[in-house]
């Protein structure tokens, strides 16, 4: 067995024990902040393939997990209820009621296939075309969540969406986030992502599709982002066209940013970081009574790290003791180990 | 990875532990009460808290409740409008020791995401400020409504433009973006059409939305010249329409429902301008009874301001209805405060009695119609539920 996959297997067995752990000793409340830390990991991870190491901008997240999670929702939604609640739906759905997988899946792929006709012409556009397109396409999925009435009930969203996610759920998605992206960034199309990333024009002349690789980047993006809205919708159990907006565009791409861009275990450090300072701040506001002294500290916080730490915790690298690249003796310094 | 995540939820149980040690020799009934204090919904919702808060005060400076063996604990929650942390701080209230009960939020979409957990946890919450008259069948038997229902403010104010402004002819201007606007507008339409006036316009905008001038341009287009126009809106665009529609000489009556009741209403427009508006809201502005009274003199002392808008005196009227089934069910827990609360009848609330009669929970309470001349509020008439049902 190779030293990746010991790591890989260490990893998961001592994160499933915690898990095991925290559902044995945490009453529901932690349960929940460790449930959206979780969520927050899944997004940052599969927003660092396109923000961080294709070196594309996009916004488009709050979209896909509307996607998803709309989706995901209507699909697990009690069928005995919605007859009345959403009356517009075609006849051949209103009887079903899947479990959370399946729907999880058919919401991730929607959010992917909605990447790939996006993506199609834009990607191909060179410039911050995307970051447009992708803020105008929150906007265009919450309009229409918001006018379809008789499927989404409108402005007043889904609410009463049965409680089926728990920390075993979004663990288990955030394996399968940090697998499948990993292996992209340390494989051939991960190269070419970062080589993109680096020096189009150079990646260009070696051979590099530059728009496919891109549209591979950003439909597994938006695919887990899906998944994650799904996820998202089952825990919260109501999801209106505003629950996700542009404001969390931006809180994920502050988290991959002070990650380092292209970092995945600085993505995972970042999202649980800022997730456990929120925890931590929502108790200190409670205490002091100072309403918006959690959004401020938070935002110094902030300041402070792209002041001495413009690069993130991580730049573009992961940890050498996780590469394996010094045990094979390659080199020496952890500067250098990933790229 | 590992190594942070250990050090977060320690760091979260400690912290939890530490907020959540009450033992004080009295018993402590805590009621969390979650409001949106920062972001767009805060100019509703920190006044509510604040009403709350007074209460509680209130109560335990008298002694208590059950003969002084009872003292309320309320804890305020930021939930910053935003339904991630809504549901978070549920989750956080449904385990505090010594909870008896929720209360919070002016606005239903936020209910929803907070509501379904402490009907889960078997604890009732109170909405202060949610109209939704659906709401309590959606989320359950736990759930309670301080206000009255949309169905109700807006028949109250379509009933008053009908008869008593004599409009015919009405222009509808809604906020597509909240379902408490759009429920607003469905249930005046229903109203004013079936008492036999006429829709001649509909315009939409979003929450948000500073410029009005093609809505402005487009209800000024409508011929013959409509008698009125209803402006479904929240406090955000209150101001900011009537100042608009006004300024652009239109000087037919602007009505609404109880997202005009805010200052904004005649401070954007200024007293010149903040004419002809008449909306419905929660009886409280300028009524007579000696409970109003008491409270905005306490208010006012307290925070040194007046009450900003009627979420205040629902958020007092809140902690009023849970004190109030505690002393009834002689005890501090949630299923026989549930059960009392189920049970409350003509609860004299700074907002109007409060009676749990329908059959779909919502409080058939008293509507009071406001009008704005020259900047100034004055109550000039209250509807009764069934008045001419």
């Amino acid at each position: 067995m190779s030293r990746g996959a010991v790591v890989a297997l260490a990893l998961t067995a001592a994160g499933t024990l915690m898990v095991w752990l925290a559902t044995a000793l945490f009453d529901s409340y932690v349960q929940t902040l460790i449930a959206f830390a979780g969520i927050n990991v899944i997004l940052v991870v599969s927003l660092n393939l396109t923000n961080g190491l294709t070196g594309l901008f996009s916004l488009g997240h709050p979209a896909f997990m509307m996607i998803g999670g709309y989706l995901a929702a209507i699909l697990t939604f009690p069928a005995n209820r919605k007859g009345f609640m959403l009356p517009d739906l075609p006849v051949w759905l209103a009887g079903q009621q899947w479990d959370l997988l399946p729907a999880l899946l058919v919401g991730g792929a929607g959010a992917a296939l909605v990447a790939l006709v996006i993506g199609f012409p834009v990607l191909r556009l060179r410039g911050h075309y995307l970051a447009v397109a992708t803020l105008g396409l929150i906007i265009i999925v919450s309009v229409l969540m918001r006018n379809f009435d008789g499927v989404t009930r409108g402005a007043l969203g889904l609410s009463g969406i049965p409680r089926l996610t728990d920390l075993w759920w979004v663990y288990g998605w955030v394996v399968v986030t940090l697998l499948v992206c990993w292996r992209i960034k340390h494989s051939s199309y991960g190269r070419a992502m970062l080589a993109l990333n680096a020096n189009e024009l150079a990646a260009a002349c070696i051979g590099i599709r530059r728009a496919r690789t891109r549209l591979l980047a950003f439909a597994v993006g938006a695919f887990f982002a899906g998944i994650a809205g799904g996820l998202w919708a089952h825990q919260v159990t109501n999801l209106t066209p505003t629950s996700l907006d542009v404001l969390l565009a931006f809180t994920l791409v502050v988290m991959v940013v002070v990650g380092g861009q292209g970092s995945l275990t600085g993505g995972v450090l970042a999202a649980l970081t800022l997730s456990a300072l929120s925890a931590v701040m929502r108790h200190v506001q409670q205490e002091t009574e100072i309403p918006g002294i959690t959004q401020i500290v938070l935002a110094l916080i902030l300041i402070l790290i792209m002041i001495f730490r413009p690069q993130g915790f991580f730049g573009s690298r992961e940890p050498s003791w996780l590469t394996g690249r010094r045990a094979q003796g390659r080199t020496t310094s952890p500067q250098t180990t990933s790229r | 990875m590992t190594k942070s995540l250990t050090a977060r939820l320690l760091g979260t149980a400690a912290l939890a532990l530490a907020t959540t040690t009450t033992a004080h020799a009295q018993e402590t009934a805590t009621i969390a009460a979650l409001y949106n204090l920062t972001g767009g919904m805060s100019s509703i919702d920190a006044p509510a808290l604040n009403g709350a808060l007074l209460h509680a005060a209130q109560i335990n400076e008298a002694g208590g409740l059950l003969d002084g063996t009872v003292m309320l604990d309320v804890v305020g929650m930021d939930t910053r409008t935003d339904q991630q942390e809504t549901a978070t701080a549920a989750q956080q209230a449904i385990t505090m020791d010594n909870i008896v009960a929720g209360i919070g939020f002016g606005d239903t979409t936020f209910v929803l995401a907070a509501a379904p957990a402490f009907q889960e946890a078997g604890l009732p919450f109170v909405t202060s400020g949610a109209t939704h008259p659906m709401l309590p069948t959606w989320v359950g038997d736990h759930m309670f409504m301080t206000a009255f229902g949309d169905d109700d403010q807006s028949y109250a104010i379509a009933d008053y433009a009908f008869d008593e402004l004599g409009l015919r002819r009405i222009a509808v201007w809604t906020d597509d973006s909240m379902d408490f606007t759009r429920a607003l507008t469905a249930f005046f339409t229903e109203r004013f059409v079936d008492r036999g006036g006429e829709i001649v316009g509909e315009d939409f905008f979003m929450m948000g939305d500073t410029d009005f001038s093609a809505q402005v341009a487009r209800l000024q287009a409508i011929e013959p010249v409509p008698d009125g126009v209803f402006v479904s809106a929240i406090p955000g665009e209150a101001g900011l329409s009537v100042r608009q529609i006004r300024e652009a000489g239109i000087t037919y009556p602007i009505v609404s429902g109880d997202g005009f009741d805010t200052e904004l209403v005649s401070t954007t427009p200024g007293p010149e301008l903040a004419n002809d508006v008449f909306f419905s809201s929660h009886t409280y502005r300028a009524d007579d009874r000696q409970v109003v009274q008491d409270f905005v003199a306490a208010y006012e002392q307290r925070y040194g301001v007046p009450p900003e808008n009627a979420f205040a005196p629902l958020g007092y009227d809140a902690i009023g209805l849970v004190a109030n089934a505690i002393e009834a069910a002689g005890s501090t827990d949630p299923s026989a405060i549930r059960e009392a609360l189920a049970a409350t009848r003509n609860y004299d609330a700074v907002t109007g009695e409060i009676s749990y009669t329908r059959e779909n929970m919502v409080p058939p309470k008293p509507v009071a119609i406001i009008s704005v001349q020259n900047g100034e509020f004055t109550l000039i008439d209250t509807w009764f539920p069934g008045d001419s049902d």
